[in-house]
């Protein structure tokens, strides 16, 4: 069982706040254009010659939200005291940046594995922004109250 | 609020735990993919010989001998070739049975001359049938050695098919068009095409890979007196490489895992070698590791790969750790238009690569390697060249070394292809595909016009060195990007890596009928990776 915090009924200074929300949109798209990459890769592989085409302009997206989700989870970080979003996006785009470049020189030892393991990440860094409460991280007194 | 409380402090720790166990899963797959991966990777895997192997660099490099014609007339050279067999000391002490032609491997060398026809009368002695195709020859269809034109040894039995253990469509199917010839068989080549290094190999259905690896290969060079007159090294500083891997079995024979020792009936590997079979022992020109006495000059080193699925990525290095430069002059097909230099070469099967080496920065009694990058172990030697005295050196490698090279561009193609090689199933095992389908000879695959002008955009899953025959073509992109600089040039093989895809431009003109394109990892080739290339 999930013990969620911050839950419908939780205070003003709980409530998931515009930096929260950006990050979960941010996070959204990151997820669902990364899910697109093994379907293009599929593609390709398949004998589609433009699959690469769509892989690399998808390796493009998902590296590019990565790095505008780097900024969000830096705003969520000084806006609202929760350093979280921010250490998990930073090991996310690691991964990615490692794993763009494992593309583009064939190192497919490395490629496949890792964009498992950055879907994976992904996945659940999703499921985390969604079920946790994104508002002004409380003082630890007010989170004994609060749980 | 006390049970979350304590709830609350539980999924923190849990939270730790859980992404610490999910760091250390990411790790060790990380790990086991670095540690278990082939990096390089290589496809195919090596057989081990059961002989003790010789030192490198201790045996002369030999050069095949330059067949005779027994006839020159009406402006053609007509050659005679028996396939027959023999045996050779290959290793040092060692009797190796060989199928060779004309009783050497490699077998003879014929030197040709750019428009001036040659026949060649093969007669076969081998105990199976044959098929002799000239690689990066501009043949005629009928001369160009389809695999099921084959040349029966006297007396041959067709063999039982032994059903039920995998005979695959393609496989042992017959083939409406072939025609069979028994005993012998003249091949005729007009060789109305730019000058190079070509190479005539067995092509027959399902057994072209244990063919060649048994012997059957041999050069054939054209030349042409505007390269005669470019003033590249000549003579004793031109030498022909023909590098090839091989493994010797404890009696002495060349081991090969086929399913049908016999050669006659099955084809096909055994499992563990369906990627290809490599060998551990480095033949040059049929000789182990061999050594060659050179002067401190240029030479020009005409490096054809006959290996059956190995790939090298050759450099020259010298005793103290320098890389010679390898001057490229030429690809599958004949000069470049101009040179271009490189420390590394990549070599696949069947391809060749016309480049010039200069010894003469290597003081006299030096020795330079040329090593083999993505080889390990023995493997890893190829051959090396000793500088035994200073001489005079009047050759050159121009700026500009042709002027001829077509410029197709993509705007020009009426169709593009798309083509995927790839592993699958065929019949009941492992086979190699193009385009989802095995080899049929009864089957029609791509129909172009003569003088059409095609764009084939091919992808690989694993290494597959792609062979065109008739038409040579270039190398317009690579995985999307521009070509690699051992790319230039017009080429008739160009290799695939890993899940990489490449777009090739090509005119067919030349003759009409039916030919082949096919991966020339000849494990592949004999696993149903081949298609018809039927131009009207």
């Amino acid at each position: 069982m999930l013990t969620v915090a911050g839950g419908p009924g939780s205070d003003a200074a709980h409530r998931t706040r515009p930096a929260g929300w950006t990050l979960r949109a941010v996070v959204s798209a990151h997820a669902a254009a990364i899910a697109a990459q093994p379907v293009f890769a599929g593609v390709y592989l398949s004998g589609d010659f433009d699959g690469l085409r769509w892989h690399a302009l998808g390796a493009d997206v998902v590296t590019s939200i990565g790095y505008l989700q780097v900024i969000v989870a830096v705003v969520v970080w000084v806006r609202l005291r929760q350093v979280w979003p921010f250490l998990a996006t930073s090991g996310v785009v690691a991964a990615e940046t490692a794993q763009y470049f494992a593309g583009l020189d064939g190192a497919l030892w490395l490629h496949l594995p890792l964009g498992v393991m950055t879907v994976a990440a992904l996945v659940v860094l999703f499921i985390a922004v969604w079920l946790r409460p994104l508002g002004l991280r409380p003082g630890a007194r007010r989170e004994a109250r609060d749980a | 609020m006390r049970e979350r409380d304590a709830g609350r402090g539980v999924t923190r720790r849990r939270v730790l735990g859980i992404g610490g166990a999910l760091g250390l899963m990411a790790a060790t797959g990380l790990s086991a993919s670095a540690a278990l991966a082939r990096r390089p990777s290589i496809t195919g895997a090596e057989l081990r010989s059961a002989v003790p192997l010789p030192p490198p660099f201790q045996v002369p490099l030999p050069l095949p001998p330059v067949l005779k014609p027994v006839a020159t007339s009406d402006g053609t050279d007509r050659y005679e070739i028996t396939q027959r067999e023999t045996t050779a000391e290959i290793l040092p002490g060692v009797r190796t049975p060989l199928w060779t032609y004309e009783g050497t491997f490699p077998g003879p060398t014929i030197e040709s001359r750019r428009g001036r026809p040659v026949t060649v009368t093969h007669r076969n002695t081998l105990p199976v049938p044959t098929v002799v195709h000239l690689h990066g020859g501009r043949t005629p269809a009928d001369s160009d050695g389809y695999p099921t034109d084959l040349v029966l040894p006297e007396g041959w039995q067709e063999p039982h098919q032994q059903m039920g253990h995998g005979m695959q469509p393609g496989h042992g199917m017959r083939d409406p068009r072939a025609v069979v010839t028994t005993l012998t068989r003249s091949y005729t080549f007009p060789l109305d095409q730019r000058p190079t290094l070509l190479w005539y190999h067995d092509h027959r259905m399902d057994f072209t890979a244990p063919a060649i690896w048994r012997g059957l290969a041999g050069l054939q060079i054209v030349r042409d007196d505007a390269e005669d007159a470019l003033g590249l090294p000549a003579g004793p500083r031109e030498l022909p490489l023909m590098i090839a891997d091989r493994a010797f079995a404890a009696d002495g024979g060349l081991a090969y895992p086929a399913l049908d020792p016999t050669l006659r009936v099955r084809p096909g590997v055994h499992e563990p070698y369906v990627a290809g079979v490599l060998g551990d022992v480095i033949l040059v020109n049929g000789a182990p590791w061999p050594v060659h006495e050179v002067d401190a000059a240029r030479y020009r080193l005409r490096v054809l790969n006959a290996s059956n699925a190995r790939h090298y990525e050759l450099e020259a290095v010298t005793d103290d750790g320098r890389r010679l430069d390898l001057v490229q002059i030429g690809a599958d097909q004949g000069l470049l238009a101009a040179p271009v230099t490189h420390r590394l070469l990549p070599v696949a099967p069947a391809e060749r690569y016309d480049v010039v080496v200069d010894f003469s920065g290597v003081p006299v009694g030096g020795l330079v390697r040329v090593v083999n990058r993505l080889g390990t172990g023995r493997t890893r030697d190829v051959l090396a060249f000793r500088v035994v005295r200073e001489a005079a050196d009047d050759s050159r490698v121009p700026a500009t070394l042709s002027a001829d090279l077509p410029s197709w561009r993509p705007s020009d193609a009426v169709r593009v292809r798309d083509l995927a090689f790839r592993v699958g199933r065929m019949g009941g095992g492992h086979g190699w595909l193009i385009g989802g389908l095995p080899f049929d000879p009864a089957r029609s695959d791509l129909t172009t016009g003569l003088g059409d002008v095609e764009v084939w955009r091919l992808v690989a899953d694993v290494h597959h060195p792609v062979h065109l025959h008739l038409a040579g073509f270039r190398v317009l992109s690579r995985s999307g990007r521009p070509p690699l600089p051992h790319d230039a040039g017009l080429k008739d093989t160009i290799s695939l890596r890993p899940a990489e895809s490449v777009e090739i431009i090509t005119r067919f003109d030349g003759y009409r009928g039916r030919y082949l394109f096919h991966c020339h990892n000849a494990e592949h080739e004999d696993m149903g990776m081949m298609a018809n290339l039927e131009i009207t």
